[in-house]
């Protein structure tokens, strides 16, 4: 505790600068967090939050009772795997080329061209996966038939799917992200770049050594940020573009869906609730996991 | 300077953060029973305070404003028609209502949040369909029974005992139910026109449908249900089989027929499901729908007015609507035709009242004038037609037979009013519209002959021992029922085993169970076969 | 200069990647646009065209049917905007700050703290009743700007651009007396751009694209922002077309489908505007060298 006070006096105006944020997080994240204890209640208006029945863990039954709890777990983390790191490789190496490359406007333009699919919303999504891969007039089974080929059902099988979802997710985000490494790149110092050129290292050498290392830090930081949500899914992404096709659910479904589907019909807030610290939980577990082997192998990049 | 500026600035952020963050603490404290228990204080309180007046008319002598939500999303008129509403309810009721609307999509969000944040809310649209009976169920209502002859006299001599007795909860009564008795069965909206030129018999059964549905398939080359036709083919299977949904819900537990209420299933393991799903099979191989038809988001009925669909899923005013609008906006469109699905079995139901009605949420704050103004508008005609239909000569205009034209002839299209008015319809001040499908008034004088009473929906489940199994059947019921019952499936008699299985598994028996349980319970107290 | 052989190799690569990418994401575009100007018959019947069969204002008119009622609500998104990306700037690069210094003992410690809060949540109703019932901001401007000024994303990732800066800044700042907040605003800040004008980016585009706290909030009509009003509007749209009033069952569907894509249209203008902006700030050469000349 005195070792707190004096660190308190010693930087005092450290303290004061984060103040407002930490306040934030307690008014707006911290307190409300009572609300988790929903998923123990029975809900009813009557009582309110505290008021209504204690049911303990029943309300995470109809998560593990019905036995798919293993392939949504396991279908989760798959996406969520791959939009990670197909979504960040593709951002920085885009990021690394518009740094790199010559043509003020080219770069100007293709930079904010690329920022357009984060304005898409996922109903459009939805509506251009139709067009295209239909059966009967989908741009792509047209194709197929014009060259003399067999038309192919994509809505009867599953295969194709994960590679839909995943190409629809990492290019709608390929903007946004790639600003991120731009602006990372943007604070490495010219020296560096300078000093290697001077040693004759051309453009690949000095990527190699100089760029990808100084990114690390933002690639692993953005990795384990995004840990924390692994068992959270875009529901909207997966909603618009399966829907209810149940033929597609082996390969398609994630928990949101699968926990919109089982609640649609009958809400309920305390097995929402339940569903959502399940995933929270497992984010939890991994991140601080996570975290720990980085902060083993190199103290700077760990995230706390 | 600056630096001292800085400071002044961060300590003043401080206390206001602080004081926000202690006043919350101090508040949340006790949260949840403490804004319950000031509910209960207001209601009781203000019941104490509201006296009558000499003449026994109840007091109005305080102001008091309003705060009414009504579901759905307001007319560009609202303002206008809401202050002139205003001025009224001011002058005979010393009240003014402040009228929010909680926007299409996301109602259902929205009335959580109201009714369990304990907002101020002095009435509310409800309905049956808008999740009713749970929230009542829940104690989300606050019980009207006894303010309702006091303040409300006349709605409480003229809405007949059984819908009174539809909306109580636990013999209270959570509701004022509208009162419009009005059958919506479902039906198909077709071509008729392409049915004549085809040359295939008349609609009256599932095989002409299907002759139907094979023309328009073979000889027009249109997919018949091109958008999402689960509607269509799901509540055609219910009402062929007569297979009857209980307590509103739409899962796989059915009573086998009106007549048989007690003899409850799970349709799935019937050998009708058999037969409608290898049936279907054959449908959707011939291509009547599209193999993305659970995908899509289309309404099959957009396509019928761009000339590439034949078929449209209406409950009967819903393909009034529909027709009506392809009558005056696709004039190539020659002649549309409508088949309910009450002729299979040649009877129909009207609803309950409460598939619409208003609701008073326990936090109301002035339930009795709330009540007031709710009798005003259901009872006194310049008040209903000014809240349903707007402004006369500026939305619409009334003529002699009592027809509403809206909007006026000559007006913009975007005047025609219309709100979420339903919650106090009241048949006695509606008027028709002018413009209706000339077929609508023959088919409510059918179902008026052949009228039976709703038995079914007034059963109340709220699943609670059962609502895990509940969550885990629904989710089977969606994975593997829908393909089935959509023909998507490669081999039927395989997937149907594979159904079976995982719905035995997700607990149907039990929810089967209580379900039973109930309507047996139910079926004895109004002495039921 | 003359430029090296494996430049030129890296030059065209990069010219493929970029270009290539930047195809896919035009091209979605484009057909959107071409949708939004197409007669709604022809997108129901054919689905996206390159170029309009028959075009069509209708969808435009729908949205700009009360231009008043729109410009006012510009003008609440761009007046949210600018102050919640303001004051967010603000808060995030200083609690950013604080977190990057290396010689701050608690750092880790409030990292946590605030990571922490992307992890769990009460859900929606508690947080609701927070500010509805406690803070008093049910139809407030408040309720808009507040909740979304700062996010655990944000902080650290400013934390993370700012600790690329040398310590050893920040300790000859401090032999010279410099106060931390002196050092934070002289030295720090002018020394983050590309860092700062990235979140500022972010924030920016949050708060132009929230339509949801308007929704479950504000219930006054002149204080809607522009995202809000264009939902409402879409969905209208659709509550007209399955003719509700005559039909009183709950199915309502996706909106009128021209309409859905010239709102895209007429919310992805902000990037059109702003991007160029912000890309000012992505230049090199703002960097340690520069100030320590």
């Amino acid at each position: 505790m005195r070792v707190f006070f004096n660190e308190l006096v010693k930087n005092k105006v450290l303290f004061l600068m984060i103040l407002p944020a930490l306040l934030f997080f307690i008014v707006f994240s911290y307190i409300p967090m009572v609300g988790i204890y929903y998923a123990f209640t029975n809900f009813s208006f009557d009582g309110g939050l505290f008021g209504s029945p204690f049911v303990g863990l029943q309300n995470f039954k109809f998560l593990f009772e019905s036995g798919a709890l293993y392939n949504l777990t396991k279908n989760t983390v798959l996406y969520n795997l791959a939009f990670i790191f197909v979504g960040n490789i593709l951002q920085l190496v885009c990021a690394v080329f518009l740094s790199e490359m010559a043509g003020k406007y080219f770069k100007k333009a293709t930079q904010s061209i690329m920022f357009l699919p984060f304005f898409i919303s996922f109903v459009l999504i939805g509506a251009f996966v139709y067009n295209l891969f239909n059966f009967e007039t989908g741009a792509v089974n047209t194709l197929l038939r014009e060259l003399g080929l067999q038309p192919y059902d994509f809505y009867l099988h599953t295969a194709p799917w994960k590679y839909i979802i995943v190409f629809f997710n990492v290019w709608k985000g390929l903007g946004y992200g790639t600003v991120i490494y731009l602006a990372a790149i943007m604070g490495i110092s010219d020296e560096y770049h300078e000093a290697a050129k001077i040693d004759g290292a051309n453009i690949f050498k000095r990527i190699r050594y100089i760029t990808l290392p100084l990114l690390r830090p933002t690639f692993i930081l953005l990795i384990l940020l995004s840990l924390g949500g692994i068992l959270k899914g875009q529901f909207d992404l997966f909603w618009q573009i399966v829907g209810n096709n149940g033929m597609l659910y082996d390969a398609t479904d994630i928990i949101d869906t699968y926990v919109y589907r089982s609640l649609a019909i009958n809400f309920d807030i305390g097995m929402g609730t339940a569903a959502g610290l399940f995933q929270s939980f497992f984010g939890f577990v991994l991140v601080v996991t996570v975290n720990w082997i980085v902060r083993k192998v190199q103290k700077d990049y760990a995230l706390f | 300077m600056k630096k001292r500026l800085f400071k002044l600035l961060s300590i003043c952020m401080t206390v206001a953060m602080l004081t926000a963050m202690l006043s919350a603490c101090g508040g949340s404290g006790g949260s949840g029973s403490g804004s319950s228990e000031e509910g209960k204080g207001t209601d009781s309180s203000s019941k104490e305070t509201a006296a009558t007046t000499d003449d026994g008319k109840p007091d109005t002598s305080k102001k008091v404003v309003l705060n009414w939500y009504l579901l759905g999303d307001a007319h560009a008129d609202t303002p206008k028609v809401v202050a002139e509403w205003n001025k009224m309810l001011e002058q005979d009721l010393n009240t003014t209502v402040k009228l929010n609307f909680t926007t299409w999509n996301d109602w259902q969000t929205k009335y959580n949040l109201l009714l369990a944040s304990g907002e101020k809310v002095d009435m509310l649209f409800a309905s049956s369909w808008a999740d009713f009976f749970k929230y009542s169920k829940q104690g989300a209502f606050l019980d009207l029974t006894e303010l309702l002859p006091k303040y409300a006299p006349d709605t409480w001599k003229e809405v007949p005992e059984q819908d009174w007795k539809d909306v109580s909860v636990g013999g209270k009564i959570l509701a004022v139910p509208s009162t419009y008795p009005e059958y919506t069965p479902d039906g198909l909206v077709y071509r008729e026109d392409w049915r004549e030129e085809l040359n295939v018999p008349e609609i009256t059964d599932l095989d002409s449908i299907e002759k139907y549905l094979e023309a328009v398939k073979t000889v027009k080359k249109v997919t018949p249900i091109k958008g999402k036709a689960w509607n269509e083919v799901n509540t055609l299977f219910h009402s062929y089989y007569d297979f009857k949904n209980i307590g509103g819900d739409s899962g796989v537990i059915v009573a086998k027929s009106y007549d048989t209420p007690r003899d409850v299933v799970a349709y799935p393991f019937t050998t009708e499901f058999e037969e409608w799903a290898k049936r279907m099979k054959t449908w959707a191989d011939k291509g009547f729908w599209t193999s993305n038809t659970l995908s899509i988001q289309q309404e099959s009925g957009d396509f019928i007015k761009t000339g590439t669909g034949a078929v449209y899923w209406r409950n009967a005013p819903g393909a009034s609507g529909f027709i009506s609008d392809i009558e005056k906006n696709y004039k190539q469109i020659k002649k549309m035709g409508y088949f309910p699905f009450t002729r299979f079995h040649n009877y129909a139901v009207p609803n309950l009242g409460i598939n619409n009605g208003m609701a008073i949420p326990k936090n109301s704050e002035n339930p009795e004038r709330s009540l007031m103004v709710l009798e005003k508008l259901r009872n006194d005609p310049k008040y209903y037609n000014l809240m349903t239909y707007g402004i006369e000569g500026e939305n619409y205009t009334l003529d002699d037979k009592g027809e509403i034209t809206s909007p006026p002839e000559g007006k913009d299209p975007k005047k025609g009013y219309s709100i979420a008015s339903w919650g106090w319809r009241y048949s006695k001040n509606d008027h028709p519209s002018s413009s209706r499908w000339a077929g609508e008034d023959e088919l409510i004088a059918e179902f008026k002959a052949e009228s039976k009473p709703e038995i079914f929906s007034p059963i109340l489940m709220d699943y609670q021992p059962v609502k895990s199994q509940l969550a885990a059947v629904n989710q089977v019921y969606q994975q593997f029922g829908m393909p089935l019952m959509m023909g998507l499936v490669p081999d039927v008699d395989k997937a149907i085993e594979n159904y079976r299985n995982k719905l035995k598994a997700a607990g149907v028996d039990e929810v089967l169970a209580y379900v039973q349980k109930e309507v047996n319970a139910y079926a004895d107290e109004k002495g039921l076969k | 200069m003359r430029a090296e052989r494996s430049t030129i190799v890296f030059y065209i690569m990069g010219y493929i990647v970029i270009s290539v990418l930047t195809l896919l994401c035009l091209l979605p575009f484009w057909l959107i646009i071409s949708g939004s100007l197409s007669a709604e018959d022809d997108i129901i019947r054919d689905g996206f065209q390159l170029v309009p069969q028959h075009f069509s204002f209708d969808a435009y008119k729908a949205v700009f049917s009360n231009p008043m009622q729109i410009f006012k609500a510009y003008e609440v998104t761009i007046g949210l905007t600018l102050a919640g990306t303001a004051l967010g700037l603000f808060f995030t690069s200083m609690a950013g700050y604080v977190l990057s210094r290396k010689d701050f003992k608690y750092r880790d410690k409030l990292a946590f703290f605030i990571y922490f809060t992307t992890l769990f949540s009460g859900g929606l109703i508690p947080w609701y009743i927070m500010i509805v019932n406690y803070l008093n901001w049910k139809d407030s401007y408040m309720a808009l700007l507040v909740p979304s000024l700062l996010s655990a994303w944000n902080i650290i990732l400013m934390k993370n651009f700012m600790k690329s800066i040398p310590d050893s800044i920040v300790e000859s700042a401090k032999i010279d007396g410099a106060g931390e907040f002196t050092i934070y605003r002289r030295l720090i800040l002018p020394l983050s751009t590309p860092g700062l004008a990235t979140i500022g980016l972010f924030l920016g585009l949050a708060y132009w694209n929230d339509w949801f706290s308007a929704n479950i909030f504000i219930t006054t009509e002149s204080k809607y922002p522009l995202q809000f009003l264009l939902y409402k509007i879409l969905a209208s749209a659709a509550v007209l077309k399955t003719n509700i009033a005559g039909n009183l069952g709950a199915d309502f569907k996706a909106p009128a489908e021209t309409l859905k894509m010239a709102v895209a249209i007429v919310v992805t203008g902000p990037i059109i505007f702003l991007y160029p902006f912000v890309q000012r700030y992505f230049v090199k050469g703002l960097t340690i060298g520069a100030v320590k000349g």
